[in-house]
């Protein structure tokens, strides 16, 4: 097996509900795929689609009123999902480590990075203080922010909000993680500094041979970060494919639909050719394909039965119109 | 002659009062001046935090300004008594980001669009004002068949075109919309774009657009202003900024912009690991501790916005911008 081949992280047939006033209410309908060594593997789609509930999903950090209902995560082959706390600890931010959207509220206020930094080297390796504040400080030279050293006894609201995301990305990178999960780690930025924290993790992650599973509703810079993508839309995938292949020939229809209608920044167009319609709202799933009531090509056949998903060449797409393609 | 909207020298301090101690100052907007054009679309382009809501609030009447001219229609907002600022209302119109919460809840589709109309007493007959309530959910792309529907029955994307329905009801000349995009689905943006630019046209408005989004400024604004922490740095025609860009805040913010359609190029275009340099916080320059063209005159040379073409200002205190494009930085 080539090395880049080698599975890191497993999800199979994952089904997460949550607890509705009127019985479960299901948002991931079966969700599965292998990251490999060393590969970016970008999961997009809308709002509500599952993104978020799926990341958290990996790690046992699902609210109280979710649950996974069928399906596994399979990290190294080790089901997560029956892990027990002990040894989840030691994968949670040593194996496996998570980016969240919004940094400031992942940062500690009342503790300076350094604090922040040092105590979460000391919690997982055997090292004196000082070889952990040693380390902190070519961390965060690492991720790029000057005069480290002295930085380090700052305090989060003394940093703006790139340099706390890159606090944040200097956390998750301080124990060489296998795998880092980030949930739109560059939503909240501009796009100056959203351009050098995705080169960053692309550097550190070549570096290092980090796998990686990159959350965004952003298409544009799926395709600035990602070797594989996976479209999600009502809590299915729709399409998963490698991101130089998508980009260039998406075959999903709604794939299509999302690249044709984004407004592009190269040149001026006088109107933007547009999907119809709108997602389902989780529990009011529509008979068959999901996409059906948007699609323009549904047939009667896909309002009626749920296509699976066809593979051809290394591409995996839900849709009637590849069956036997 | 008079503009829609005609900003000088707009500075808002938000002061936060403490029992102990000096009274905490933030100033947001710095001399800010901008002009929207009759029938255009003003962007208003910027990093989150960086002010642009606050613009928009203080030229609604809803905060104060500490010092400067708003003015519109020649009119300074900040000094009109309740009764004209009521007038004024029905000309300028506003449609916010989050579709959800601007909407009254227990309100239905007919007694939100009608609100306004009442308020204002206008179209009082009842022949007529069916017809006036039909024509605006059309215009909008929604139907009369949804009028006795509530907010929470529609999608984000239905949700937004009532608040826009909403904001034209006084047909209004001018619509202030903050991100209206931002927080919709990828695949429902584009509907609403189309929508404001097609009532841009067939309502003869002007607006101010304010967003973080350069592609979709580029689809919808005549003119663009950018704004970094609190103060304009760029304004120019919007072709004339994406193909000319002069301020090195512009530069980096349009070379960064990544994009489906040249994916690795635009996103690897700043390669070299991220730079900060925050010993030059206090130099004249907001943009110093950032710009890679930094020179020792943008220590102490005075920030100030100034024409370098028609219609083109930049803030560049090194100017020609073009000229120091080779030269090191410090
Ligand atoms: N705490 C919760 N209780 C009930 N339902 C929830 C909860 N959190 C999420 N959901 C539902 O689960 C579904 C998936 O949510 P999730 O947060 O994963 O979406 P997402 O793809 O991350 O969206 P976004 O782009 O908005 O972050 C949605 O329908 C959402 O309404
Ligand atoms: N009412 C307020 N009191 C104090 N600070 C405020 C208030 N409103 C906004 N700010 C601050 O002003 C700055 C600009 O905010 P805003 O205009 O909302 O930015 P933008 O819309 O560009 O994201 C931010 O630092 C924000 O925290
Ligand atoms: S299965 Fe049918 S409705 Fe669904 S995406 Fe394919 S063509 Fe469209
Ligand atoms: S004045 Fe100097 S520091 Fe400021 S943008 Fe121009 S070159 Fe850069
Ligand atoms: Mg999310
Ligand atoms: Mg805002």
């Amino acid at each position: 097996m080539n090395r880049s081949d080698e599975p890191i992280l497993e999800v199979r047939d994952l089904h997460i509900e949550f607890a509705g006033e009127d019985g479960p209410l299901p948002v991931l309908h079966g969700l599965s795929y292998t990251l490999p060594k060393g590969r970016v593997l970008a999961v997009v789609g809308e709002s509500g689609s599952g993104k978020t509930v799926h990341a958290l999903s990996i790690l046992r950090l699902l609210p109280p009123n979710a649950r996974i209902s069928q399906g596994e995560v399979r990290y190294k082959g080790k089901n997560l999902a029956t892990l027990g706390r002990e040894e989840l600890r030691k994968i949670r931010g040593n194996k496996i480590s998570m980016i969240f959207q919004d940094p400031a509220a992942s940062l500690n206020p009342v503790l300076t990075i350094g604090q922040q930094l040092t105590e979460t080297l000391l919690a997982h390796r055997k090292m004196s203080k000082s070889a952990a504040r040693a380390k902190a400080v070519k961390l965060l030279e690492k991720v790029g922010i000057a005069g480290a050293e002295k930085r380090l006894n700052e305090y989060p609201f003394q940093f703006s909000g790139g340099m706390c995301q890159r606090v944040m990305i200097a956390m998750a990178l301080a124990l060489e993680p296998d795998v880092l999960v980030a949930d739109e780690p560059t939503t909240a930025l501009d796009v100056t500094v959203q351009a050098q924290i995705l080169n960053l993790i692309k550097q550190l992650q070549k570096a290092s041979g980090m796998s990686a599973v990159f959350i965004t509703h952003n298409l544009a810079v799926v395709a600035g970060i990602a070797d594989d993508v996976l479209v999600l839309y009502a809590g299915m995938c729709m399409e998963y494919a490698p991101a130089a292949e998508l980009f260039e020939h998406p075959l999903h229809p709604y794939t299509q639909g999302l690249l044709n209608s984004l407004a592009p920044v190269h040149e001026k167009v006088d109107i933007l050719p547009v999907i119809t319609g709108h997602p389902p709202l989780p529990g009011k799933l529509p008979p068959g394909c999901p996409f059906a009531p948007r699609c323009p090509f549904a047939k009667d056949k896909c309002r009626q039965v749920c296509p699976p998903l066809f593979e051809e060449n290394g591409r995996r797409t839900r849709c009637w119109l590849r069956e036997g393609k | 002659m008079t503009v829609p909207v005609r900003i000088e020298h707009l500075f808002k301090t938000y002061t936060r009062r403490r029992l102990l101690g000096k009274n905490l100052e933030k100033p947001v907007l710095k001399d800010v001046s901008l002009t929207l054009e009759d029938n255009h679309v003003l962007g208003l382009v910027g990093e989150s935090g960086c002010g642009k809501s606050t613009l928009c609030k203080v030229l609604l009447g809803i905060e104060k300004p500490t010092s400067g001219l708003v003015e519109v229609n020649g009119q300074n907002v900040p000094t009109l008594s309740k009764s004209e600022f009521k007038k004024l209302r029905r000309v300028l119109q506003v449609v916010y980001q989050d579709p959800y919460s601007s909407l009254d809840p227990r309100m239905n589709v007919r007694q939100l669009l009608s609100e306004p109309l009442d308020i204002h007493r206008l179209k009082k007959d009842k022949q007529e004002r069916k017809a006036f309530l039909k024509e605006l959910l059309t215009a909008v792309g929604l139907s009369e068949s949804q009028l006795e529907r509530y907010p929470h029955e529609f999608s984000g994307g239905q949700r937004q075109r009532i608040c826009i329905a909403r904001a034209l009801a006084l047909n209004p000349q001018i619509l202030v919309a903050d991100e209206p995009v931002s927080a919709l689905d990828v695949s429902v943006q584009a509907q609403i774009l189309n929508l404001l630019k097609e009532i841009k046209k067939s309502r003869r408005l002007s607006m101010l657009f304010v967003t973080h989004d350069f592609a979709v400024a580029r689809f919808l604004c005549d003119d663009i202003a950018v704004m970094y922490r609190g103060r304009i740095v760029e304004r120019a025609p919007a072709e004339e900024l994406f193909t000319n860009p002069q301020h090195p805040y512009t530069e980096a913010l349009l070379s960064a912009v990544p994009s489906v359609h040249a994916p690795r190029r635009a996103v690897f275009a700043g390669q070299e690991t991220p730079e900060e340099h925050p010993e030059r916080e206090s130099w004249a320059c907001p943009f110093a501790a950032r710009c890679r063209y930094a020179q020792p005159a943008c220590q102490t040379q005075p920030f100030a916005l100034q024409e370098v073409a028609p219609r083109h200002a930049c803030a560049c205190g090194v100017l020609p911008f073009k000229n120091h494009k080779s030269k090191s930085a410090v």
